[in-house]
């Protein structure tokens, strides 16, 4: 038997587990639980790196034909701590490419992305490769919206071979990254004559 | 941030590296691949393999443990005359130290975020404090450090700062790619620059505080009128490296900077130009001292023998 929110509040105040102020709606309590649940832990923040370069064309497809390196599609959605879609975020992604190198005269694997109202994006990239000052693979992230705090962070990826399989007792080998929560699952797609290597990261800002 | 000072020092050293006449040497209390000179030649800063840091007096080599393996700075750097060393630690946390004399320290959270820049102004009276992904404040080093102005940026932190030599003008470049000037006495913002499309990791003023130097990402010198804050020129980029240090030689007509490969692949390498015609040459530095700067206009260099490090006049 399942019950919804709803109900479950009326029983417990039927049963006396819940005491109700007169003034407060079984609703509005509901509706309070609901907010409560939503609510989200900001995302950490990790280093900027020098290689960051304003005014990236705004691009879901940062990959090109025959580009080297497996395919790689991120995508997320960007909340506010209550849960919330921010609806006019702005974000800058960049990585290298496959090689480990970034693009600095021109916005190769380089993006300004709008999500818009539904606060969702996604790009099409290639896994970003290793390179001799850094330990892990990564894709840098810059998140702005009004009334929010920018957040600047990194995303990796639990398919590492750095983290020998256990990112959980692994991750502090790049002592860049800040918490485990930024090494995201790598979910494999596609077919065998196009795999690609698919990672969910949504991203929490903060309110100013 | 630390390690790009030190690249610094080791490129002024570079510069004479041919010819060098030792002055003395100083037993360390460790092996020491790293140490810094004051701006007075007097003491060092010597950084041990195990991360612990000791101050070392050059003249009687008398030695103090500044900080323990596991109470390292993030970031440090001594006052202009010497007296003071103030390090900024990743809890952001600040401690000011006396070097000479038997002064209490100050200490002080001034940020809860890593400290990546500390600077002493030049009167040894105000320091400038840059956290990690905050913005920057100056604080007033009375008994009771004092907060005398916040440095706003769009987003991130600072990545590198210059005062001017009279201590009336700080130059700011935030990682938001944009350079900020503030007048020192109001506080209040001037001029800022925006056409950057990439970081700035060096500022510095020319000696007769006339000029401002940027360089970055972008690997090349980018030339400021230090008070209209227009750009005078941009010397020319050495493509795929970035400059993580710029400093300027003698009176002012050139400049000494140190390219890091963006790649990774190649180990840093020294140019020096020259500002009125932007030409530049390399420099030889193999092997490089471990430290160096630029003492009453006379070059010292250091290098290290196991626990022996020796100081040397470049001639």
């Amino acid at each position: 038997m399942t019950f919804t929110r709803r109900e479950l509040l009326e029983r417990c105040a039927a049963f006396g587990a819940v005491t109700l102020a007169t003034s407060i709606p079984l609703s509005a309590l509901a509706s309070a639980w609901d907010d409560a649940e939503k609510q989200r832990t900001p995302t950490p923040f990790c280093e900027l790196g020098p290689f960051y370069k304003r005014q990236a064309p705004n691009t879901s497809m940062l990959r090109s034909r025959g580009d080297a390196g497996m395919p790689l599609a991120l995508s997320g959605v960007v909340y506010d701590v209550r849960g919330q879609v921010i609806p006019d975020a702005k974000l800058e992604i960049w990585q290298t490419d496959n090689d480990g190198h970034y693009d600095i005269e021109g916005y190769r694997y380089r993006t300004l992305l709008e999500p818009g109202a539904k606060g969702s994006y996604a790009i099409e990239s290639v896994m970003p490769g290793h390179y001799p000052t850094r330990v892990c693979q990564h894709v840098h992230y810059l998140v702005t919206a009004p009334g929010h705090k920018p957040l600047i962070t990194q995303l990796y990826f639990a398919t590492d071979p750095v983290f020998d399989g256990d990112p959980d007792k692994n991750y502090s080998r790049d002592p860049l990254i800040t918490s485990r929560e930024l090494i995201r699952p790598v979910v494999i797609k596609g077919d065998p004559k196009q795999i690609i290597a698919a990672v969910n990261f949504d991203l929490v800002l903060e309110t100013l | 941030m630390r390690g790009l000072a030190l690249a610094a020092l080791l490129a002024v050293s570079a510069t004479a590296a041919a010819a060098s006449q030792p002055i003395t040497k100083v037993q360390l209390p460790c092996e020491s691949n790293s140490q810094e000179m004051s701006p007075t030649g007097t003491q060092l800063t010597v950084q041990c393999k195990d991360h612990s840091l000791y101050l070392v007096n050059v003249a009687d080599g008398a030695q103090r443990k500044l900080f323990s393996s596991d109470h390292r700075p993030s970031e440090y750097v001594f006052s202009q005359d010497g007296r003071w060393l103030a390090a900024g630690f990743p809890d952001g946390t600040v401690e000011v130290i006396p070097t000479q004399d038997n002064t209490s320290s100050r200490q002080w959270k001034a940020d809860s975020h890593r400290i990546d820049l500390v600077r002493f102004f030049p009167d040894g009276k105000k320091l400038l404090v840059a956290p990690v992904d905050s913005p920057g404040t100056v604080w007033e080093l009375g008994d009771t450090p004092t907060k005398l102005a916040t440095l706003p940026v769009d987003f991130g932190g600072i990545s590198a700062c210059a005062i001017s030599p009279d201590g009336k003008m700080l130059v700011i470049a935030g990682d938001d790619t944009v350079l900020r000037w503030y007048d020192t006495t109001s506080w209040q913002k001037t001029r800022e620059y925006r056409d950057f499309l990439l970081e700035t990791f060096a500022l510095t003023f020319t000696p007769d505080g006339k000029s401002v130097l940027a360089a970055g990402a972008d690997s090349r010198i980018t030339i400021f009128d230090a008070v209209s804050g227009k750009q005078v020129r941009q010397l020319p980029p050495d493509a795929g490296s970035s400059i993580f240090s710029v400093d300027v030689l003698g009176t002012g007509e050139r400049a000494l900077a140190v390219y890091f490969d963006n790649a990774g692949g190649k180990p840093p390498h020294v140019l020096v130009w020259d500002l009125a015609t932007a030409k530049s040459v390399p420099l030889n530095s193999d092997p490089l001292p471990t430290c160096g700067g630029i003492v009453g206009g006379k070059l010292l260099t250091c290098s290290t023998d196991g626990k022996t490090l020796t100081l040397s006049q470049q001639e």
